[in-house]
């Protein structure tokens, strides 16, 4: 061993001596799976120099990591989207089952409110002035008014749009539709509401129809319509001419309806009470005193029984103000029927951009936090093993 | 500054891959980073590893790393060499981490035989001097001896590896070459 000190030459000489060089057959496998994109080897698996090309399955693993990274995030793009096209299509759909309608624009729902918490026992009170029922509007049909379709029709049946968890209730609903068209066009639009009301059991209780010039000419009718068909007969009311304005109400006259019922029942059983004192009266007096009360109580479940029959006809009948009006008031857009124009395709246009942009919002509010949890982990474990790899050179 | 890939040599037959149709710009960067790299990060992780085997096994996977990253290097932060060679040392610590783990379970030292055994029983008493010198060093010095002589990085790929400034660089390697110089006296 030499006592005096290397030279940097000597010392750079002896070090570069040292350096190790693969062995010709690791670097000729090494070369192999370089020419072959390095195929996909787990490690601990067979040592390098005896795997020269892989499998068929690594290879498609190694191709997928291959990839670029952009590449990569294609399927997850290509999956989001379709999501989100998804969702938007649901959404649409859904909307569109409310608002569809033949000549493919929507059926807007303008002014709809709940109107429940308004006071029940008083509307029940003016069960005859609200929309009346028609039993009382049967002398009317017989001097002025149309009746289409049996008195008594069908029972309603729970229509697409009552609303879940009132099946039990008594909602009386009623709406206002306001159609607009061409003066001379007036008389036709009115016998389509005709025959759209025939097709679905509606009453008439009045209607009118005037000749004249543009804002002159018109019509209105006073009808009522099946409760359980209301949605569906509006549908086709609004596509027999531009729809200018349409509103609907709904009112919960449950609470009525239950306590004339009651009252109906206790006053049936009252009369039956009397009926056994009068059986059981052994004078005359007992027996008049007795009919006098039978008689009271009778003329009350004749009045609780119409109070119900009311009740129950504003429950099944929808009560419907429509007119048909004519000159340039502003047709509702998107709404109505007729042809389906460049206006409509505009608000849908807008309607699915709006729903897309929501859907795309919501998807963001869901993913920003899992984002920021991955990125915050993806972050910590890169430090972690960065400090891991450096402690083991401190060693 | 720019080290010309003149180290490696005999990796022609890398070439007889199937040539693609149309090669993508950064296939054909790895190929040519990997046949003038391939040895130098082979030398390099047989110096921190000190085993031949395991050498194999990290060059083969810091190799497949930087074949899947590929996509991902960016020439403004830095050359691609020393890009390689940032993937080479995390792959050559990983293993050494393991290995460490694996002593600790199994309670005892681990294989680390002296990759200059041959050169030893070949060389002189020089040699064999400076190959107790570098075992004498400590892990991270003989990194910078296995990266600055072994692979023959710069010293601004060595900075750019260890995420260090040159100058920085530069005065670790001129210790641990005074250091090795005084051991070997």
């Amino acid at each position: 061993m030499s006592r005096e000190e290397m030279t940097i030459e000597e010392l750079t000489t002896e070090l570069h001596a040292l350096r190790e060089l693969p062995s010709e057959e690791f670097a000729a496998a090494l070369d192999s799976r370089a020419a072959a994109g390095f195929p996909g080897r787990r490690r601990g698996s067979a040592p390098i120099t005896s795997l020269p090309g892989g499998d068929a399955a690594g290879r498609v693993a190694a191709r997928f990591r291959g990839l670029s990274p952009r590449r990569k995030l294609l399927p997850a793009l290509v999956g989001a989207t379709t999501v989100i096209v998804a969702a938007t299509a649901i959404v649409l759909a859904t909307n569109g089952d409310k608002g569809a309608n033949g000549g493919g624009g929507q059926q807007s729902t303008i002014g709809v409110s709940s109107d429940a918490a308004k006071a029940a026992p008083s509307q029940a009170g003016g069960a005859g002035t609200a929309g009346g029922s028609p039993r009382e509007v049967a002398p009317q049909a017989a001097t002025g008014t149309q009746s289409i379709g049996p008195l008594a029709p069908e029972p309603p049946v729970p229509g697409p749009d009552t609303a879940p968890g009132i099946r039990n209730r008594q909602i009386e609903r009623s709406a206002n539709l306001t159609l607009g068209t061409d003066p001379d066009q007036v008389q036709a639009v009115a016998g389509k509401v005709i025959d759209v009301l025939g097709r679905y059991r509606g009453i008439v209780l009045s209607s009118s129809v005037r000749e004249g010039g543009e804002g002159e000419a018109g019509a209105t009718f006073e009808v009522l319509i099946p409760s359980g068909r209301l949605g569906a007969a509006l549908t086709d009311l609004s596509a027999i001419a531009d729809v200018r304005s349409r509103s609907e109400d709904t009112l919960d006259i449950t609470a009525p309806f239950v306590s004339s019922r009651e009252r109906l029942r206790d006053a049936r059983a009252e009369a039956e009470g009397l009926l056994r004192q009068l059986a059981a009266a052994s004078t005359d007096g007992e027996r008049a005193s007795v009919k006098a009360q039978l008689r009271i109580v009778r003329g009350r479940i004749a009045a609780f029984r119409s109070q119900v029959n009311r009740l129950e006809r504003r429950a099944n009948f929808a009560h419907v103000s429509l007119e048909v009006v004519t000159g340039n008031t502003a047709t509702i857009p998107g709404a109505g029927g007729g042809d389906w124009t460049i206006g409509d395709a505009l608000h849908d246009a807008g309607r699915v951009l709006a729903v897309a942009a929501g859907v795309a919002l919501v998807a963001l509010a869901m993913a920003l936090p899992l984002a920021l949890l991955g990125g915050g982990a993806w972050a910590s474990r890169r430090i972690y093993l960065r400090r891991a790899r450096e402690q083991t050179l401190s060693a | 500054m720019k080290r010309p890939f003149a180290r490696s040599e005999d990796v022609d037959q890398t070439l007889v891959a199937p040539a693609r149709e149309t090669p993508a710009e950064a296939d054909l960067a790895f190929e040519r980073l990997y046949r003038s790299s391939r040895d130098d990060v082979y030398a390099y992780v047989a110096g921190v590893l000190r085993d031949r085997s395991a050498a194999e096994e990290v060059t083969a996977a810091a190799f497949e790393r930087a074949f899947r990253k590929r996509g991902r290097f960016d020439a403004r932060r830095g050359s691609a060499r020393a890009w390689l060679f940032g993937i080479a040392r995390n792959a050559a610590l990983d293993e050494l981490r393991r290995r460490r783990r694996q002593a600790e379970l199994d309670s005892e030292p681990a294989d680390v035989a002296a990759p200059a055994t041959d050169a030893l029983a070949e060389g002189g008493a020089r040699r064999a001097t400076l190959i107790a010198a570098l075992a004498g060093l400590e892990p991270r010095e003989r990194e910078l001896v296995a990266m600055k002589f072994f692979a023959g990085l710069s010293n601004a790929e060595i900075a750019a590896v260890l995420g260090v400034s040159e100058s920085n660089a530069g005065t670790k390697l001129h210790r641990v070459i005074t250091k090795l110089r005084e051991a070997c006296r």
